[in-house]
């Protein structure tokens, strides 16, 4: 997931335009004859991209036959941009993934299998959990990257004011303390949400899956064919969180992009949300972010997914691909961090590479992020096996939450409703 | 078939002279005087209650575009720029490849509507003006396709493209290469002919007098020459009509060009840019420079309507009514 | 036609009779390929399930049943098509012709035409995005011009009560400046001398126009009815600039379910499918505004 960027830059078009150039000019001149181009797709912003991409410039002095070319989709046109131009037939040598697209693009035959030496280095090089991320049918599918895990931002003065001084511990202590923080005006609309949502659907469906482990439920069934989302603890948190917007503490509009602006006083979010917070924040972020467990009593949990970097199966340098891959993900000495662990530290990101975490304990004990670390390191943040049509499901369940949300339909029956397309879903996959 | 009379009327006594009521003796011209008032306020008063609903936004866009990003993090967001930030204009062509994109538009849309002025022209002329086994038919499969929706042809469109033989590195049987999806041709092709505009063509082309192309046969020209150098001079308003519905419709079609250069950057024209960084425009740091770029793309054409918009108006009227 | 005959000379082929198949060999040949192969690749494709990475699986009749028996959603955006089409006509047409009406009496019209024409020559997406900020809540235009006068706005694009009620408005708004002027240019057409007469007859404004110029104009209110029904019903591009079908589907529409269908979850066999049963809506309603349009006593071209 993308955390939004400051500087625009969509020179991408401009760059591609001028190495797809050279790439035909490759193909036919003998000068160039052994030169290879790899294209390497992500989500991130040329900005983002900075360390990695510099990266890319040294392994090309290093490898004169390789050309490196990123090809950048935003984060909600990536699954889109990927399959479509794969079916158009021009498909980027490496992917970064999203975990939950794995199951589509595995058996689709998108992403092609790991060679053992990677294998090898990923179960040795990384934590357990977040390689079962990038596992589907028990195979390991890429190299794990970004992970990504959910807690309670707060904003400390908004709690200050309405006289707390210590976010909440479970979701009624939430509701309680939001009503107080929230403000409207005088035509009685909402200024300051006490709590805020947002308008995608893991806005929706991540912090409502933290919510359903922490009472011990996951999302779906063991055998993976159905969902919870029809057990009593999830109608009930559903509930909660459309009284919420039946009492004005919330509403539609204000979203967890605006809690810089100070008009939201808590919210469910990830960790890479914390460079948005940053930027928009400037010198006022310490003084005003605060990060706290998930409100789900002592026993909270919350969700964790990551990207990890595969390669496509119908790539005509596979051999070269994964080389790449693996030099990305290397320390390039003992005690410094990987090409890919600088680049996601720098953007504000976590990753699951043991040596990187090593390498970067300055970054990761700031109070901002030790939480999030912690929550991964403690267990406590769960990842969820990997479900065929992920995206389609997320949307589903979306639509549902969203329904109980603004009072169009019972949090029960939206959900049922949802369970049973979900299962159609699940059904036709298999 | 008649042409029609394109000049709206004004009518005569369009705004009351004062004058009139002062000398007017009776009560009931005064009443009358007083009618033509009211009907005089509620006719102007309805034209700019709606000039202001269509200009409103554009209004927006620009000032919006003028604002600095701390402007728009404040609470409440700072309408009126403090100090308007004429600069982002230019980093719309900076920050992001608006030329490039420009450029693109340019040369699909300028494509586009050359293709489509010589395929209409042509058949047209053949519909209008000659009689031959099949008109009648073509003639309705013509009036009948322009309702069939587009989006019904953008999956089978796609992959038609895709599997095109010996291009983009396909073999005979389409597979291998890209087809024709990497290249302009996939945004041009498919809009080669519009029914429309054959139709609208056809239209124009009835105009031109069957004694003149008598003469110009007796005189031996060809065929292609009573097209070339009788016809299409006769017919050159209706071409620019043409030309400009063309040009304005695909200018600013965004769904096929979306679609075809998702993964293709260096093929997107201006509307598609525009649309594929939306998620980074919800970033209030970003939405100046999107308004400035919304301005940018939106600009050139109102430019080039205005300058022709009499011929926009004479097309609007000939392809709805039979002469 | 014989092939010596080509040889002796070419110019001589293209004569009277042949000219005009020659003239129409770029449209026919079009017509192959981007008409009737797509037609008929899309109704073989709806009865296949296929995903475009593998190839596709014969399956009969079964997306059919899927979209009217398992597919809640598609209904609805079919309910959501009517709502539109029926919002965007039965407020558009109205408000075109009561603005051609004024406008075709007024002065300064190339003024007025400029800017009512501005809307229908701005891109779809420039429209969607500058609307996107007129109708932000609550700090959107619209709204601070409503707080001004204590109103609270609604949250247009993030309500769902609302969201419909936005989209028909921007997509009216788009549209009004096109058929105005095309309700002008018939209005235009009118013979001024028997609105004259009626007026030294002594009958009202409002008769004159309700007896002689609407069915005068009748041809040109069949036809922007026909075209703006036709073009609501397929019309998909602004909804997903504005709003994406959302809040919780209260504008997805039938067209850009498909579209979503195809491209985001690859069910290319099952979007073809509902593509075709949007094409004979349309052409059923075609059909029904034909026969009223013929029964108006217009003949279709």
């Amino acid at each position: 997931m993308s955390p939004a960027p400051v500087g625009l830059s969509l020179k991408v078009a401009l760059r591609l335009l001028a190495t797809s150039g050279l790439a035909v000019a490759g193909l036919s001149g003998p000068v160039w004859a052994q030169q290879k181009t790899i294209t390497v797709a992500t989500h991130y912003t040329d900005e983002q991209m900075r360390p990695l991409t510099a990266c890319f410039r040294r392994y090309e002095a290093e490898n004169p036959n390789i050309r490196i070319v990123h090809q950048q989709a935003t984060f909600r046109d990536f699954l889109q941009t990927i399959l479509t131009s794969r079916i158009g037939g021009r498909s980027p040598d490496i992917y970064n993934v999203y975990s939950i697209w794995g199951v589509q693009l595995v058996s689709n035959g998108v992403l092609a299998e790991s060679p053992a030496d990677i294998i090898d280095f990923v179960r040795r090089e990384y934590e357990a959990r977040t390689v079962d991320a990038a596992t589907v049918d028990g195979k390991i599918w890429g190299v794990p990257a970004e992970v990504s895990t959910y807690l309670l931002v707060y904003n400390k003065n908004l709690l200050k004011e309405a006289g707390y001084s210590a976010p909440p511990k479970t979701w009624d202590e939430l509701a309680a303390m939001a009503a107080k923080i929230s403000k409207a005006d005088a035509q009685g609309k909402l200024t300051v949400a006490g709590y805020a949502f947002g308008p995608t659907p893991a806005n929706a469906v991540h912090p409502f899956r933290t919510l359903l482990f922490s009472r011990g439920r996951s999302l779906f069934t063991e055998d993976l064919r159905s969902t919870n989302l029809t057990a009593p603890e999830a109608v009930e948190i559903v509930t909660k969180q459309a009284e919420m917007f039946r009492q004005n503490i919330t509403n539609a509009s204000i979203q967890v992009r605006d809690f810089p602006s100070g008009s939201v006083g808590m919210m469910i979010t990830a960790n890479w949300f914390k460079d948005t917070l940053r930027q928009g924040l400037g010198d006022k972020f310490e003084s005003t972010v605060g990060v706290a467990p998930i409100p789900g009593g002592d026993d909270w949990r919350t969700y964790q997914y990551s990207f990890y970097y595969g390669v496509d199966a119908r790539s005509p340098s596979k051999p070269e691909a994964w080389r790449l891959v693996r030099w990305l993900n290397t320390p390039s000495e003992p005690g410094k961090r990987s090409c890919v662990g600088d680049m996601l530290m720098t953007m504000g990101g976590l990753t699951a590479n043991k040596a990187d975490i090593m390498a970067s304990q300055a970054e990761v004990n700031d109070p901002f992020t030790r939480p999030y670390v912690e929550a991964i390191s403690s267990g406590r943040a769960i990842s969820e096996k990997n479900v065929p049509q992920a995206s389609e499901i997320e949307v589903t369940i979306r639509g549902a939450i969203e329904e109980a949300w603004l009072g169009r339909q019972d949090p029960q029956r939206a959900l049922s409703a949802a369970n049973a397309q979900i299962e159609s879903i699940l059904r036709e996959a298999r | 078939m008649r042409m029609l009379s394109h000049k709206a009327k004004t009518a005569q006594a369009d705004l009351p002279k004062p004058r009139d009521a002062t000398n007017a003796g009776t009560t009931a011209a005064h009443a009358r005087t007083g009618r033509k008032w009211a009907v005089w306020i509620v006719k102007y008063g309805i034209l700019s209650l709606g000039a202001v609903i269509m200009i409103l936004p554009f209004a927006d866009m620009l000032i919006g575009a003028l604002r600095t990003p701390v402007e728009r993090l404040a609470r409440p967001p700072v309408y009126w720029p403090a100090i308007p930030q004429w600069h982002n204009f230019i980093r719309a062509f900076t920050d992001l490849p608006m030329l490039a994109w420009l450029t693109n538009s340019v040369i699909v849309t300028g494509a586009i509507t050359v293709v489509q002025l010589v395929t209409s022209a042509l058949a047209g002329f053949a519909l209008a003006k000659y009689r031959f086994r099949g008109q009648n038919l073509i003639l309705r499969i013509v009036l009948v396709a322009q309702i069939f929706p587009f989006f019904l042809f953008i999956i089978p469109m796609f992959f038609i493209l895709r599997y095109w033989p010996f291009a983009g590195g396909n073999d005979w049987l389409g597979q291998g290469g890209t087809g024709l999806l990497d290249s302009y041709l996939a945004l041009i092709l498919p809009f080669a002919v519009s029914w429309y505009g054959v139709f609208l063509m056809r239209q124009f082309m009835l105009t031109v007098p069957d004694e003149l192309l008598d003469a110009a046969r007796i005189d031996g020209a060809s065929e292609f020459g009573l097209f070339w150098r009788i016809a299409l001079p006769l017919v050159r308003p209706g071409m620019v009509t043409l030309g400009l519905l063309v040009w304005i419709y695909h200018w600013n079609e965004v769904i096929w060009t979306m679609t075809v250069t998702r993964a293709a950057p260096e093929l997107q024209t201006v509307t598609v840019g525009i649309q594929l960084l939306r998620s980074e425009f919800f970033d209030e740091r970003n939405q100046s420079l999107q308004q400035a770029a919304l301005a940018v793309s939106v600009i050139p054409v109102i430019v080039l309507f205005l300058c022709l918009q009499r011929f926009y108006v004479r097309g609007l009227s000939m392809g709805s009514l039979k002469g | 036609m014989t092939v010596s005959a080509l040889r002796l000379n070419p110019a001589k082929m293209v004569t009277q009779k042949t000219a005009p198949y020659l003239f129409l060999v770029p449209v026919l040949l079009f017509g192959l390929v981007f008409f009737a192969l797509p037609l008929v690749a899309s109704l073989y494709l709806s009865f296949t399930s296929w995903n475009s990475l593998v190839a596709p699986r014969w399956i009969g009749l079964a997306n059919y049943e899927h979209l009217f028996t398992r597919d809640p959603l598609f209904l609805k955006t079919l309910l959501n098509t009517l709502v539109f089409t029926v919002g965007v006509v039965g407020i558009g047409v109205p408000a075109s012709l009561l603005l051609a009406g004024v406008f075709s009496r007024s002065r300064y019209q190339a003024l007025w035409r400029s800017i009512y024409s501005l809307p229908m020559v701005t891109n779809v997406v420039a429209v969607g995005f500058i609307w996107w900020f007129v109708l932000a809540d609550p700090w959107g235009v619209l709204n601070r011009l409503l707080a001004l006068i204590g109103i609270a706005g609604p949250a247009w694009l993030n309500d769902p009560s609302t969201a419909m009620i936005a989209v028909v408005m921007v997509f009216v708004w788009m549209h009004l400046g096109q058929n105005m002027l095309l309700f002008s240019a018939g209005l235009g057409a009118i013979d001024e001398s028997l609105h004259e007469a009626a007026r030294i007859d002594g009958a009202s404004e409002a008769r004159i126009f309700w007896s002689i110029t609407l069915p005068l104009l009748r041809p040109t209110i069949l036809f922007v009815l026909i075209t703006s029904v036709i073009t609501a019903i397929s019309y998909f591009a602004l909804i997903l600039v504005l709003t994406e079908g959302g809040p919780v589907n209260s504008t997805n529409v039938t067209a850009l379910y498909i579209y979503g269908m195809a491209f985001t979850d690859l069910r290319l066999g099952r979007a073809s499918a509902a593509a075709y049963v949007l094409l004979v809506v349309i052409f059923l309603v075609s059909l029904l505004q034909l026969r009223v349009l013929r029964r108006g006593g217009v003949e279709a071209y």
